[in-house]
């Protein structure tokens, strides 16, 4: 119960305590001794004084106690919460000095809100730092944003708005402004955007973008777009995606007038044209040459002209005529899919068979014509399961064909049905204009056992191996912006330094005798290895490459065969490598077979250089072992074993070990190029240090 | 020239008076009796009625178009033997593509050289394959299986 009581109030019982035990104390005394007979008045007297004296002793004590360490006490508690609770940066001094009797408390109290609030400020510092770093990284990305001519938006899977920039609004504009959390598919038509969106979320590869073409829910636009699916940050929750779009209303309209237009001047013209051919040849036939041979063969020279013209020119028309609408690489795989559940969406079977092949296609019409086409069979009653199959021809084409077991369709039936509107997703989309854009046309066949609609596909290639994904990302570093340039290599600290880390492999040691098989390189910019910055190609050395050679890089002479020659390379890499610090693992050997084809090359590798090696023994000392091996395991960076001994996997071996020596090096005080190389040349016993 | 006995008959189905004037005496004149009728409604049934040894066929015909025509012939067995020329004046290789798939022997894009015809309706008439000349190959190739 007494330590709920306040510090102050339990003072002041011990106090009270004290107070009234003494004075109970010569009471007692004062019985004690008057218990056999009267006491002298004087006695009684003497203890009253002492029972006064001792009451006043008592409370001046706790008067000074009260003061100089309760209250002192509470003050400086009450003072050091204040800092920890409620954010005051005051020191403590006037607290100090009420509690200068408690020893070393107030000193230490002090020194820990002192720290305390330096921390404190110190953590504000950076965090306002970081903040205004980030708000002007937010400002140029916003910035940059504003002014690409696109329309960027990004959107949740349920495709609701998480950003989008001016352009997007003057797009999706025209009803309802768009707004953030709001539904994208109430400014455009679903179909296509649900169409890519399925296909790249199933496909995985965060690399992957799906080119489309899409209209507003009004119609009153069309836009051609591209999407690229996020990376998935959280399991279970489906990733968003980056949509731009770009307004091609105008052009297609043009190109659509501009197409009509001469479609319309062939149709016209042709027919006269033709007419007049046939009836001025039997016309000509027919008189014979007897009356004006000379003007009977003009006329038929003239329109034979004409004929031909016409003839070329609207084969010519014709080959074009598709070319410039957006139609987009497709996988086979993906267009069957999404037709497998379009049918099944729509209660109908499907069989597919393909090759893999790349079908250049809308994939979302194709898609949406074959749904269609289907569903009018089914409705004919002519079938309920169908197979689609999509079949190579000679030359750049192939053909689809949806086949039935049943009862044939006739042709004029499918002619009549072309002009019509497919249907919801697609508004107002005929059939007949997606043909037109593919520059195809439909009809029926009779097949073994089966029945079948064709369409042609104009231009299809077999899909290779897919090509390894391009690192598309797009490569910044705001902080060059705001990097001031060192004029001087020798004065550039070295996270400040661009360096080109590279690796050679060569067909033996000897530089004299032997060539560069494979040269492998990658770029530091502002302290970080660039990812998507990499020079890696294999060397022709222009001389059989010995087996003791390829057992360690692996590199056959018909692997070279085709590969550019030292020349042509080293002119390359030396493009890769201008204006940077070279950093090589032991660079004498590689700058030894650059240096000797300097003259082949054209050009002169006079970059500064640094040495891993030498780096090595500036931090480790010269008695350690300072192979890459030896190196790296000592910085934990492991070298893939199928990498080890590439020029690429040994580059980036080192590109790693340079950045993790680059804080050691620090620690010792050696911050710039220039302090680096006079230190590293006390180690050049070691190794020759080639800066000169 | 090897005059046949019986003259070949040929059916023009033509809208286009003129062109159709000019084939008549083309025809005419190369030996051939001929007989025209300018709708695609009733050309099957005059077909099945006159059996012609050749009906040159315009695709773009009011009502039923030439490709309709051509399917319905070549889905009666009793015509067998009746040839059909295609001719049309959007000749685009899709198009021949379609007109051959539906049964046509021959295909020929308006405007044509009359001499191009004329050694089309022979070739027809005679039952050869098509040779490789550009109005009568079937660019872009046939279906391949793979």
């Amino acid at each position: 119960m007494l330590d709920r009581l306040g510090l102050r109030l339990r003072i002041l019982l011990f106090f009270a305590l004290l107070a009234g035990g003494a004075v109970l104390a010569v009471a007692a005394g004062l019985a004690v001794a008057g218990r056999h007979g009267g006491l002298p008045p004087e006695a009684v007297q003497g203890a009253l004084v002492a029972g006064f004296a001792i009451l006043g002793l008592v409370v001046w004590v706790w008067f000074l106690f009260d003061h100089n360490v309760a209250r002192a006490i509470d003050t400086l508690a009450a003072a050091i919460r204040a800092r920890a609770h409620a954010g005051i940066e005051r020191d403590l001094a006037a607290e100090a000095k009420a509690a200068r009797y408690l020893g070393d408390l107030a000193p230490a109290a002090e020194a820990v809100t002192r720290s305390l609030i330096e921390t404190r400020s110190a953590l504000a510092e950076s965090v306002a730092r970081e903040t205004t770093r980030l708000a002007a990284e937010k400002s140029r990305l916003e910035t940059l944003l504003a002014d690409v001519p696109v329309a960027v938006l990004l959107c949740s899977a349920e495709h609701q708005l998480a950003f989008y920039n001016g352009q997007a609004v003057d797009i999706l504009g025209g009803g309802t402004a768009p707004g953030l959390d709001r539904n994208l598919l109430d400014y455009l038509r679903e179909g296509p955007i649900r169409h890519a969106y399925d296909r790249l979320a199933g496909a995985g590869d965060p690399d992957a973008a799906s080119d489309l073409l899409c209209a507003t829910v009004t119609g009153a636009r069309l836009l051609a777009g591209r999407m690229r699916v996020l990376r998935r940050r959280e399991e279970g929750v489906a990733p968003g995606y980056v949509l731009t779009l770009r307004d091609v209303t105008a052009d297609i309209a043009a190109h659509t007038s501009r197409d009509a237009l001469l479609s319309e001047v062939f149709d016209r013209v042709r027919r006269p044209a033709a007419n007049l051919q046939t009836v001025i040849g039997v016309l000509s036939e027919l008189e014979g040459a007897e009356d004006a041979p000379d003007l009977s063969a003009a006329m038929r020279a003239e329109i034979e002209a004409l004929t031909l013209a016409i003839t070329e020119l609207g084969a010519r028309y014709d080959a074009i005529q598709s070319d410039w609408r957006p139609l987009v690489n497709t996988r086979s795989g993906d267009l069957l899919d999404g037709l497998k559940g379009r049918f099944q969406a729509d209660g109908l079977g499907l069989e597919t068979e393909s090759l893999d092949l790349i079908l250049q296609v809308d994939g979302f019409e194709i898609v949406a014509f074959w749904a269609w086409l289907a569903g009018k069979i089914a409705a004919e009653g002519l079938a309920r399961a169908f197979r689609i199959v999509i079949e190579e021809e000679d030359g750049p084409g192939a053909v689809m064909r949806l086949c039935w077991q049943g009862e044939p369709l006739s042709v004029g039936r499918l002619d009549g049905w072309l002009p019509g509107a497919m249907g919801r997703d697609t508004g107002e989309l005929t059939a007949r204009a997606v043909l037109q854009t593919h520059g195809t046309e439909a009809w029926p066949e009779a097949g073994e056992g089966c029945n079948a609609v064709v369409m042609p596909i104009r231009s299809v290639r077999r899909a290779g191996r897919r090509p390894p994904p391009l690192s598309r990302k797009v490569v910044y570093d705001f902080d060059l912006l705001s990097k001031a340039r060192n004029a001087a290599v020798a004065d550039t600290r070295l996270e400040d330094l661009t360096l080109v880390v590279f690796d050679t492999e060569t067909t033996g040691l000897s530089p004299s005798s032997d060539a560069v098989v494979q040269i492998a390189a990658v770029r530091l910019v502002n302290g970080k290895r660039v990812e998507s910055e990499v020079f890696d190609t294999l060397v022709d050395p222009g001389r059989p490459i010995p087996p003791s050679s390829t057992d360690v890089h692996g590199i056959t002479d018909s692997m070279v065969v085709g590969a550019p020659d030292i020349a042509e390379a080293g002119r390359r890499f030396h493009k890769f490598a201008e204006g940077a610090v070279l950093v090589a693992h032991n660079a004498p050997f590689d700058m030894e077979f650059l240096r000797r084809q300097e003259g082949a090359i054209g050009k002169v590798f006079d970059h500064p250089i640094l040495d891993t090696v030498l780096l090595s023994a500036v931090v480790y000392g010269q008695l350690e072992q300072h192979s890459l091996d030896a190196l790296t395991a000592r910085l934990g960076i492991t070298i893939p074993e199928e990498a080890r001994h590439t020029a690429i996997g040994d580059t980036i071996a080192t590109a790693d070990a340079f950045l993790k020596l680059v804080p050691m090096l620090k620690a010792r005080g050696l911050e710039t190029f220039g302090q680096v190389v006079a230190e590293v040349r006390k180690h050049g016993r070691l190794l020759k240090d080639l800066n000169g | 020239m090897n005059q046949p006995a019986e003259p070949k008959r040929i059916l023009v189905v033509e809208d286009e008076d003129n062109i159709a004037v000019a084939l008549d005496y083309l025809m005419t004149r190369e030996g051939y009796s001929q007989q025209r009728i300018a709708t695609g409604a009733g050309a099957v049934e005059l077909i099945r009625e006159t059996r012609p040894d050749l009906v040159l066929l315009d695709v773009m015909l009011p009502e039923v178009s030439g490709y309709e025509i051509c399917q319905n012939v070549r889905l009666d067995p009793a015509l067998n033997d009746v040839k059909i020329l295609m001719m049309t004046a959007r000749g685009s290789a899709m198009e021949r593509r379609k007109g051959l798939a539906m049964g046509a022997d021959g295909f020929i894009s308006k405007p044509f050289e009359l001499k191009a015809l004329r050694a089309e309706v022979r070739r027809i008439l005679a039952g050869e394959p098509a040779d490789d000349s550009p109005d009568t190959s079937r660019a872009p190739g046939e279906a391949r299986h793979a």
